[in-house]
């Protein structure tokens, strides 16, 4: 996962970002416990959403800690912890995206990200080798859903069917968190959508670079058709994303959360499209300014 | 689950009529059916939209007592079309058969309908992007037919980040431009022939 899932910090409440903070860090310290220290450097929002999601479709009961940092015991936070079970899951998501996706850099980066990649993945590897035991469901799907990837970029189709590998697995996971035949609808056409947009945001934030270093990257066909105009492109891109969203937005307004309703909503309506504007086009103008004046959150007049 | 009309509604039984009406129509319009086009989904929303639409109507007629009720929604029309078999094979949720013969048409014999249909089913695979490009071929082909391009203009929409999502040409101060007026307009139209009581 790439850390897209964000929610627009500005229009968090206070109470609500506190919130979120607590269940990253739990998701910290549980993940540090489940699949030892090392797991707790693959931790991204995209785990934490998922850890909320988790916490919030099982009904699962959480209570709210203070205590020192784990990284750093000179400073204090609060920490989320339930019975344990949602933290596990994320973590053990976590680590094993991390892993797969460090073989991914092995398999076509050049020789010294190879090299730093090989020696994180031998150090993640015993963490893997956990949580692949403990979710064998994930592990398997993780692993079918690189190979789809490989194919599907090897056969240079069109945007869907590149998204397509990622999107099935988040539906696949989302699926896995709970029993009930209607949520669990819900949840796979939520999940699928979601997967996609995190596929297709990432490849868009990405093209520049895979142009010039002339990797594949779904939209290249687009870029190319546009006469390289990357503006236009990106509105492409924003075209693509928008439609997307909209199917995330009706499947979420279907789905019964329980808690951190208020941080979901941040999520959905807003965090999703502010990281557009931010990815496909603030990040554009932000490098004619100087960095000092730059503030993402704060920059759009509402 | 929660029984209480005013619950679903989500506002308190102290309500104004007004209130309760303007949380109605916030609501049905999340779950309106149109915007569950094509979706696995669809049915789950028309629940929703059915436990909105009867909680609206329990506190009318607890308020004002005796109101009749009845809605329709828009059902696939089938009306002699050269695909008709495939439409049935959409309409009964068998989307791989229906692909498979849609694609053992030979290429010289597609029509706008079929690059709807085409459209409907990779609609609901989740693959919009080739979703949105039938569309587009199906309305170029064939401008006059309503049902395609009422699709075509839902998808646009989306597309323009109507419905979620960042949309490049929103104004800074004044978001509210002509077509959202029409859009509003639309909305509370479709709300209101929803419930069947209409705005009296």
């Amino acid at each position: 996962m790439f850390g897209y899932l964000q929610p627009k910090k500005s229009e968090l409440k206070l109470k609500e970002y506190e919130l979120y903070r607590s269940v990253y860090c739990g998701l910290c310290r549980h993940s540090g416990k489940d699949y030892g220290i090392i797991s707790r450097l693959t931790l991204s929002y995209d785990c934490t959403l998922l850890a909320m999601l988790s916490l919030s479709v099982k009904g699962e009961k959480s209570c709210v800690t203070k205590g020192h940092c784990v990284c750093n015991p000179l400073k204090k936070c609060l920490f989320c912890s339930g019975n344990g079970d949602s933290f596990k899951f994320a973590g053990a998501v976590s680590v094993i995206m991390t892993y797969y996706k460090l073989q991914d850099t092995i398999e076509d980066s050049g020789f010294f990200k190879r090299i730093i990649a090989r020696f994180l993945k031998a150090i993640f590897s015993h963490s893997h080798k956990k949580a692949a035991n403990d979710y064998p469901f994930i592990e398997q799907n993780v692993k079918v859903m690189m190979e789809n990837q490989r194919v599907a970029e090897n056969s240079d189709s069109g945007v869907d069917k590149a998204a397509d590998s990622t999107a099935v697995l988040i539906s696949n996971i989302c699926c896995m968190l709970t029993d009930d035949e209607k949520q669990k609808k819900i949840l796979r056409e939520f999940g699928y959508y979601v997967g996609r947009w995190i596929y297709l945001i990432d490849a868009a934030d990405d093209l520049p670079k895979d142009i010039k270093k002339n990797s594949f990257n779904p939209f290249k066909k687009h870029y190319i058709s546009d006469n390289s105009d990357i503006s236009l492109t990106m509105s492409y891109c924003n075209n693509v994303l928008n439609m997307t969203v909209a199917q995330v937005v009706a499947a979420y307004n279907l789905l019964e959360i329980k808690d951190y309703k208020e941080i979901f909503d941040n999520i959905v309506y807003k965090g999703l499209s502010s990281q557009q504007e931010y990815c496909l086009f603030e990040k554009y103008k932000e490098k004619d300014k100087s960095k000092k004046d730059y503030y993402p959150a704060l920059s759009r007049k509402e | 689950m929660n029984n209480d009309p005013y619950k679903i509604l989500d506002v308190s039984p102290d309500a104004t009529d007004e209130e309760v009406k303007q949380a109605y129509r916030k609501l049905a319009k999340k779950y309106h059916p149109d915007n569950y086009v094509n979706s696995p989904l669809a049915e789950t929303a028309s629940e929703k939209m059915k436990e909105i639409n009867d909680a609206y109507d329990r506190i009318l007629s607890e308020r004002k007592k005796a109101k009749s009720q009845g809605q329709n929604y828009q059902t696939y029309h089938t009306n002699q079309s050269r695909f008709a078999d495939i439409r049935a094979l959409i309409n009964a949720g068998r989307f791989t058969e229906a692909e498979q013969a849609l694609n053992s048409i030979i290429s010289t014999e597609r029509d706008a309908e079929w690059y709807y249909l085409m459209g409907i089913i990779v609609y609901r695979k989740g693959w919009l992007e080739d979703a949105y490009n039938y569309f587009s071929t199906a309305c170029k082909m064939d401008p006059t037919n309503a049902e395609y391009n009422s699709i075509y203009q839902k998808v646009k929409a989306q597309r323009s980040g109507q419905f979620g999502g960042y949309n490049q040409n929103e104004g800074v101060s004044m978001p509210c431009t002509c077509c959202d007026m029409c859009a509003t307009l639309l909305c509370m139209d479709t709300c209101m022939n929803c419930c069947c009581n209409g705005c009296r």
